[in-house]
């Protein structure tokens, strides 16, 4: 009976044995695990030239994102081509959860060594786990990138991110239902949201076409028209609530209510709808984020029929023409292989002109490194948008955004706002919305 | 009276049919048709389905993620039946004091959800990692261990072996073989369909885990199944045919572990031995 007992102990080390047996390579070549043996090997601070010759990263979407990476790695293995740098896929929401699991369990095995965070979450992150990230400032300049980067990428007067991609918005619009509705694209060059709305309304009467898509559960259009005007969900310091009495909030709510009230706006639940939405000219325009275009664009036959003119902007504060949505920037994580990281960030996104250009003419992004702006492919005509110098135009509103502190709740405080404005559609009175929205966010967030 | 009894059962049947059969017929279709057609709702079979599947050959490593996903979960599977039924089996076999309250502990366990034990047991899996790479994060061993065998599964061997017939036992006993020999020769043939039923419930649930790999796994090397098709939703831009296919070939698996053991696994729900 012994002997039975034994050999199925046997049985089962194999089994495990077998199952690891092929990973335990790749496992190795994890960069964690390879810099965690030569860091505890040498002596620990002063050692410079042991930095880890393999870096890992985490990004998301392949045509973008990424493609931006391979471009970086391959411009960097020109002068570094001993480094060896790795980049893995996931989407947004597994590495918010691989990222929280991670930092909370106080174990940097299995941390990647550059992270790409939105930026409505980096400062969530930030003032969470801020020995976890790699102070920045010595290797590159937040004032190098546009203005408003520096709210999301900095803490305590510290450059902890390395801004990416611009989220600067415009109000694309279709010129062909613009002109059969009596306008032409000039007078949209500035306009406040109840002229759109106005706008929005020939063109219904003309053309039947809806003006905007709306997704009942995105306030993205309330986000852009609140930092245009340079104001926030939350104060300054990133923490308090700012609903009650924040009056862009209130006249982004109104202009909000305006917009379904008058019929000029359509519904949809997800974002292939969204697509689907302007793909079919269903939609006169959509005021959105730059990296709209290649979803624009996939939609050949209707060359020549759009055109981007500036944000409508808010009667409000000092409210701009420009203004943001979504965008992200890289992280480094205070693990072994911080310097090597660093260096890469530095030597690319960090200072390399010629690469942005690159970056934008093949894969469309369009950067915040100043100096970039300045170069040739950012100067470039778009036949698909009529011949408009489209990039160059992003470019210059890029730079008036707002910088506005999203702190860490934003997607918090959206929630709330979320179900409160489907009450003050169905006809609750503003003020109340909002003194509601406030109290509960307050209560909400300590 | 009787006929229209009928009707609306056949009517009520046919609708709850429709209801879940429609999402797989929505997921099939859908992987024959461009990413366009897909948004917009087209319900008729497209020819993209080579396209999609070249697609998804060219942006994936779709053969190691099948294998790496094979590997786990047919190694947890028989694992998870191994120490199960030599759990249940000895729960309802072997007399002592503490057992009942060893099993109501194990019941307890039940309840926790995973997202709170997973925080605790990925610190745990680092600490590992220092002593043992080999099983520590970014192993296979990692995500098969915490999954090897689960509370439900001892429970579900346990319920099964009170129908085993205890006079096979005296009789096996009396003629001489070991304990061991008992649950081998005599118990292990006996609760085939138990088997079965084990074997579908965990290989399924094994297939298609996503949290814990996702958090435990690192390389692309390592990326299951699930995974894969996470990533592939990750874009500003998706492409569904290409998603809906890959979707498909991951469900293969676990349809066809299912339709081959069906008949026993449907044995084994009811009671295995007569």
């Amino acid at each position: 009976m012994k002997k039975g007992i034994a050999l199925l102990l046997i049985c089962l080390l194999m089994l495990t044995a077998c199952s690891s047996n092929s990973n335990s390579n790749s496992g190795s070549k994890n960069t964690g695990n390879a810099a965690a043996d030569t860091g505890t090997a040498g002596n620990p601070a002063t050692t410079e030239p042991a930095q880890a010759k393999e870096i890992t990263i985490w990004a998301w979407d392949p045509a973008f994102n990424i493609a931006a990476l391979e471009v970086a790695k391959a411009e960097y293995a020109k002068t570094n081509p001993d480094v060896k740098i790795n980049i893995v896929e996931y989407a947004q929401n597994d590495i918010i959860q691989k990222l929280n699991t991670g930092l909370n369990s106080g174990t940097t095995k299995g941390l990647p060594n550059i992270v790409l965070i939105e930026d409505y979450r980096s400062q969530s992150f930030l003032q969470s786990y801020k020995d976890s990230f790699y102070d920045l400032s010595s290797s590159i300049k937040g004032s190098d990138f546009a203005d408003y980067k520096a709210g999301p990428t900095s803490l305590d007067g510290k450059q902890y991110g390395i801004p990416f991609d611009s989220g600067v918005t415009g109000l694309y619009v279709r010129t062909d239902y613009l002109e059969q509705a009596g306008y032409k694209l000039a007078d949209l060059q500035d306009i406040d949201w109840n002229k759109y709305i106005e706008i929005g309304k020939a063109v219904k009467e003309k053309t039947g076409k809806a003006l905007i898509t709306l997704d009942p559960n995105d306030l993205g259009l309330i986000r852009m028209m609140i930092q245009s005007a340079g104001e926030w969900y939350l104060k300054e310091d990133g923490k308090t609530p700012n609903i009650a009495g924040n009056a862009p909030l209130k006249e982004a709510f109104e202009i909000y209510k305006g917009l379904t009230d008058s019929n000029v706006a359509n519904v949809h639940a997800d974002w292939s709808q969204f697509v689907a939405a302007l793909n079919s000219g269903d939609v006169a325009s959509v005021p959105t984020g730059n990296w709209i275009t290649p979803s624009i664009t996939a939609e050949a036959s209707q060359s020549g029929k759009w055109a981007i003119a500036p944000l409508p902007k808010l009667t409000a504060n000092e409210s701009v023409h420009a203004s943001n949505l979504g965008g992200s920037s890289w992280y480094v994580m205070n693990v072994d292989g911080k310097e090597t990281a660093a260096d890469f960030m530095a030597k690319t996104f960090g200072s390399n002109v010629e690469m942005y250009q690159k970056l934008l003419t093949d894969i469309g992004v369009i950067g915040t490194f100043k100096a970039a702006a300045g170069g040739e492919a950012y100067g470039q005509a778009n036949e698909f948008f009529g011949g408009q110098k489209v990039v160059s135009d992003f470019a210059a509103w890029t730079e008036q955004i707002p910088s506005v502190n999203y702190g860490i709740n934003t997607y918090a405080i959206e929630d709330i706002l979320i179900v409160e404005m489907q009450n003050y559609l169905n006809g609750k009175d503003i003020d109340s919305v909002l003194s509601d929205a406030q109290a509960q966010a307050e209560s909400q967030i300590k | 009276m009787a006929k229209s009894k009928r009707f609306f059962m056949y009517l009520f049947l046919s609708i709850a049919a429709i209801v879940s059969i429609f999402p797989f017929l929505w997921m099939v279709v859908s992987s024959t048709n461009k990413s366009v057609d897909v948004t917009r709702g087209r319900l008729l079979p497209g020819t993209h389905l080579l396209d999609n599947f070249q697609k998804l050959l060219d942006t994936t490593d779709l053969q190691l993620s099948l294998i790496n996903s094979a590997k786990i979960s047919i190694t947890t599977t028989l694992l998870a039946l191994l120490i199960a039924s030599l759990a249940g089996y000895g729960f309802e076999v072997f007399r002592s004091r503490s057992k009942d309250i060893v099993f109501n502990i194990l019941l307890l366990s039940m309840m926790i959800p995973f997202a709170a034990l997973m925080i605790p047991l990925y610190r745990m899996f680092g600490k590992i990692s220092n002593v043992f790479p080999w099983m520590g994060i970014d192993t296979m061993t990692s995500v098969i261990l915490p999954t090897v065998t689960t509370a439900f599964l001892i429970f579900f061997f346990r319920q099964s072996t009170k129908m085993f017939p205890k006079e096979l036992l005296e009789a096996g006993r009396m003629d001489g073989l070991s304990e061991l020999g008992i649950f081998l020769r005599i118990y292990l043939p006996t609760m085939k369909t138990t088997y079965a039923a084990g074997a579908i419930i965990t290989f399924m649930s094994s297939w298609n885990n996503y949290l814990w790999p996702l958090i435990v796994l690192q390389t692309p090397q390592t990326k299951t199944m699930p995974l894969l098709i996470s990533t592939l939703g990750s874009g500003y831009a998706p492409d569904y045919g290409m998603i809906m296919i890959a979707i498909v070939i991951g469900t293969i698996p676990t349809a066809l572990v299912f339709f081959v053991m069906q008949k026993q696994f449907v044995a084994g729900m009811i009671g295995s031995v007569k």
